[in-house]
């Protein structure tokens, strides 16, 4: 896959899937371990990389969760720890992330949350995001204009990617939003 | 050999996102990245969820009806340096808007329905054929809709009101989402989230708080109307954002007004006796045929789709 297919693959993942990763999470972790929720997830995001096209997945959040239960159920059936009603238990979830006018309102990034996200993070860093994300400078023009070395803009990026990463895998950038919902409704 | 932890996988993930998102990718870097991921089968998943988090911190990207797999994207123009010094010029430079008198002025065409962030963290979704103007400044942050419908969801700051202007119509809010439509004789107003104030310009002692779910019409003539309304009403006339048109219980001939509001084709009632027939149902705004399949079914009446630029539903009166 090319860099440019990547990067649309990886946006197609950004709308549609990465919003709903929390809720599918606390779904896994009810019947798996947190290094067992952790792999599937990891497989599931392997397995949405190896589609040939998303062009015709109409629901990507259920389509999302089907992957990961199912990954889940292989890893259960291979582990031979779980009785076989635990299966029959997993099946009646299926439905839980069956798509709904709420689940659709909830699955949408909430921009203000990640612009917090990034103020949250340390001075230097904050900059280093802020430039490259919303003033759209390349690492080069950074480290020009702030007068660092690349590798340190790179570093400060490898820093910022990984506190999205975790923001996401935590829910913190869901949970922070409604929280900001519930405030806006009381004034 | 321990199996290593999905975390430290991450961690490289982040690292070699980090490495592509520099604009000097070799083909050194890339054998190495495909080295990575031809060792181990989670690596792929690992970066394309790091690839997609650290996209999330994108502005986001103008709503396209019914696209999945999301446009290229997008390039900076290389003038970005002489429009630097803002989220304004930002916005400007991809949503393909044009700076007019000290403002930001934001154009859709038929059927096109555009997502706006502005420089203050607010979002506008564009309905079709409508033209809103965006200035921001110190002291206030003045939107005015010229054309057609915007919804506004705005970002909370109270040193600086958000007023929207639709003729003589305005609303001020703080930190909440409503839509505006222009239409001939006034302006509506439908509250999602939050409170709003509407008045008329130069009537400015008779204002009126709209509240979540409440929908308004302020007339030419500073007359105000309000009209309680169902969530779900709101929701159903704020379904342009996504690309659809929700029906629940609507006449015939105001869907066919609202899919020409969208479309070049148009549809046209040739038998009048119809057009109060109730109908609902979920399309999309640029499928005007499949909506006038449906009302074939649904009604039992022909369509004739022969005329490239309208079609017509009902037989006509003999």
């Amino acid at each position: 896959m090319n860099v440019e297919r990547w990067r649309r693959r990886a946006a197609w993942v950004t709308e549609h899937v990465i919003p709903h990763e929390r809720a599918v999470r606390a779904w896994l972790a009810r019947h798996a371990s947190q290094e067992d929720v952790d792999d599937v997830i990891q497989e599931s995001y392997s397995r949405c990389a190896a589609l040939e096209s998303v062009d015709h997945i109409d629901r990507p959040d259920a389509y999302f969760f089907s992957i990961a239960r199912n990954l889940l159920v292989q890893r259960l059936r291979r582990a031979r720890i779980v009785p076989i009603e635990a299966f029959a238990e997993i099946d009646a979830y299926q439905d839980d992330l069956r798509p709904s006018p709420e689940r659709e309102a909830g699955g949408r990034i909430d921009y203000g949350r990640m612009l917090a996200l990034i103020d949250s993070l340390p001075e230097r860093r904050r900059r280093i995001v802020r430039m490259r994300k919303i003033e759209g400078l390349s690492q080069r023009e950074i480290a020009e204009r702030l007068g660092v070395s690349e590798s340190i803009v790179e570093n400060e990026i490898f820093r910022g990617v990984q506190a999205v990463q975790r923001a996401w895998r935590d829910g913190e950038a869901e949970a922070e939003a409604r929280m900001n919902d519930d405030r806006e409704q009381r004034t | 050999m321990t199996r290593r932890r999905p975390s430290d996988i991450d961690i490289e993930a982040a690292r070699h996102v980090a490495r592509m998102d520099r604009d000097d990718w070799s083909d050194a870097q890339e054998r190495e990245l495909r080295d990575w991921l031809a060792r181990d089968p989670r690596h792929s998943g690992a970066l394309l969820r790091a690839q997609a988090a650290w996209m999330t911190f994108d502005p986001p990207r103008p709503a396209q009806a019914g696209q999945f797999d999301t446009p290229e994207r997008r390039k900076w123009p290389s003038r970005r340096n002489l429009l630097a010094g803002g989220g304004a010029a930002i916005a400007a430079s991809f949503a393909g808007a044009l700076m007019l008198g000290g403002g930001t002025s934001y154009a859709t065409s038929v059927g096109e329905i555009r997502r706006v962030p502005l420089a203050d963290g607010s979002i506008a979704a564009i309905n079709t054929a409508s033209t809103i103007e965006v200035k921001l400044d110190d002291a206030a942050r003045h939107v005015r809709v010229e054309q057609g419908e915007a919804w506004f969801q705005v970002a909370k700051d109270k040193q600086r009101p958000f007023v929207v202007a639709a003729g003589r119509a305005r609303v001020r809010a703080v930190g909440t989402a409503f839509s505006v439509r222009r239409r001939a004789g006034g302006a509506d107003v439908l509250v999602t989230e939050g409170e709003v104030e509407v008045w008329a310009d130069g009537a400015e002692g008779h204002r009126v708080r709209l509240r979540a779910g409440a929908r308004g019409f302020i007339a030419d003539d500073a007359a105000i109307v309000q009209q309680p309304a169902a969530p779900s009403a709101i929701d159903r006339a704020l379904a342009w954002r996504s690309g659809k048109v929700d029906l629940a219980g609507d006449r015939l001939d105001s869907a066919v007004a609202e899919f020409n509001r969208y479309n070049q084709r148009r549809l046209a009632i040739a038998d009048p006796a119809i057009a109060g027939e109730r109908l609902d149902g979920v399309f999309r705004t640029d499928d005007p045929e499949g909506f006038a399949q449906a009302v074939r079914i649904t009604l039992g009446v022909p369509v004739d789709l022969s005329d490239p630029a309208q079609i017509r539903i009902g037989s006509p009166a003999r």
